[in-house]
């Protein structure tokens, strides 16, 4: 046991070295769960406070871009309002419209901090659980795919964004339904990868690159990009690049997306799969 | 005593501030903003005192490192290649003193060490340190010839950017 004391005294340098290193590891292996929420979940409370000081300044720096997006969404949202058009009837009869169900939810939220720098980015939101975000909702803005919430604290919610090794968005042609998946390839922010579309699909460059409901996170029709550059590698799939529609280095107002039919389709998968195996 | 305290933890607050408000939100154009990314806030462990406890200073390239992840949310990240600067430091001070020793009163900047040992000292730590970084972001993602491309051009950034702070800040005595 003397012995054991004298090894550690010695050797107590490169211990805690391995310990800490140890820790450092532990943090980056684990995904989520409860110690992710205990340790950064507090942080994120306080790191979310001061991004939300910081953002209040540079803010100002893209209020002219943020004004402009805001205002052709306006634009966009007013004429598809009843009042833009012109009736042909005499009087118009409202009816609660029981021909269709609210699926999805919209929840506006401030950007306060964006990363397009790193191989792994992420957002941070100003909305959070008070407001009814919860992990994996998808995160679009006013010109297509954003990202994926991953975690939530009370005020605030990271987001994983599309430009991260990680995110892989269900995603179609939209003229031919043809599916595949955006993934970014890690270099550019304005540019990503489509893989999985056969090489006999017919595709040319400005076609629009869509989000698919297959995912089950983000609503269907969500534009994602246009295809920039179609090479072939002799092999059974094209090799597609896209030019992403959202801009990630001026983004300032997302939408958390909430599907309220989710966790009923999500169980109905789960059951099938499950009897399937059984 | 009290005063090389409050001088260092003013240092690392305004490192960090540098690093996560400014540095950090900077994006460059296309391609090359992946591969420059400066992480100035290093400095804050190469100018701690020369006769610091070696294992206070493994504590506080972890605290520094947590800091910096806390903030660009990549868990555990900056933390472990911090600590290669915390466990690689000392012995490097030993091997560029000179062979009389330096005095405990000299400063590890660039006044105090000369420009040609104080340029040896920070690119190895630099390298090492930016190398374990992106090894780690990379991991089986990019190709060894891209992270070695980050891993040059990242560390003439973050170089640059010390030396200069270095000359504009510090006063030959």
């Amino acid at each position: 046991m003397r012995n054991f004391f004298l090894l550690i005294r010695r050797y107590n340098f490169i211990l805690i070295f391995l310990l800490l290193q140890g820790f450092s590891f532990f943090l980056l292996t684990r995904n989520n769960g409860y110690q992710r929420a205990a340790i950064i979940g507090t942080s994120n409370n306080i790191t979310g406070q001061i991004f939300d000081a910081y953002s209040n300044v540079t803010d100002y720096l893209t209020l002219g871009i943020a004004n402009a997006t805001l205002a052709k969404e306006n634009a966009m949202l007013r004429q598809q309002d009843s009042s833009a058009l012109y009736s042909k009837l005499f009087e118009i009869v409202k009816v609660e419209d029981s021909a269709s169900l609210q699926q999805y939810e919209y929840i506006s939220a401030r950007v306060i901090n964006n990363s397009v720098k790193n191989v792994n980015n992420y957002l941070t939101l100003d909305k959070g659980s008070l407001h009814g975000v919860l992990p994996e909702m998808a995160v679009i803005s006013s010109d297509g795919v954003v990202g994926i919430v991953k975690d939530v604290s009370e005020h605030y919610s990271t987001v994983i964004s599309l430009l991260h090794r990680a995110t892989k968005i269900s995603s179609k042609i939209a003229k031919n339904n043809y599916f595949g998946s955006t993934i970014w390839d890690g270099k550019s922010p304005e540019f990503a990868k489509l893989y999985d579309i056969p090489s006999h699909a017919k595709l040319e460059i400005g076609d629009s690159i869509l989000t698919s409901t297959y995912s089950g996170i983000f609503p269907r029709d969500i534009l994602v990009g246009t295809v920039s550059e179609i090479g072939n590698n002799g092999q059974s799939f094209k090799d597609i690049q896209i030019k992403l529609s959202t801009d990630f280095r001026t983004i300032s107002y997302v939408y958390v997306v909430r599907n309220l039919l989710k966790a009923e389709r999500d169980s109905l998968e789960t059951r099938t799969i499950e009897d399937i195996q059984e | 005593m009290i005063g090389t305290i409050l001088q260092n933890l003013l240092r690392f607050l305004l490192l960090v501030f540098i690093q996560v408000f400014i540095l950090n939100q900077i994006t460059l154009p296309g391609n090359v903003n992946a591969y420059i990314n400066p992480n100035i806030y290093i400095l804050f462990l190469f100018m701690l005192p020369i006769n610091i406890n070696k294992q206070l200073l493994l504590l506080l390239s972890f605290i520094c490192g947590l800091t910096i992840d806390v903030f660009s949310s990549t868990a555990g990240m900056h933390a472990s290649a911090c600590l290669f600067i915390g466990l690689m430091r000392p012995g490097l001070v030993n091997l560029i003193m000179p062979r009389d020793g330096y005095e405990n009163t000299v400063e590890l900047t660039l006044p105090g060490l000369g420009f040609r040992t104080f340029f040896i000292y920070t690119s190895t730590l630099v390298v090492l340190h930016h190398f374990v970084l992106y090894l780690i972001e990379a991991f089986n993602f990019l190709n060894f010839g891209d992270l070695l491309l980050r891993v040059i051009i990242s560390s003439i950034a973050t170089l640059f950017l010390i030396t200069l702070s270095q000359l504009l800040t510090l006063r030959k005595r």
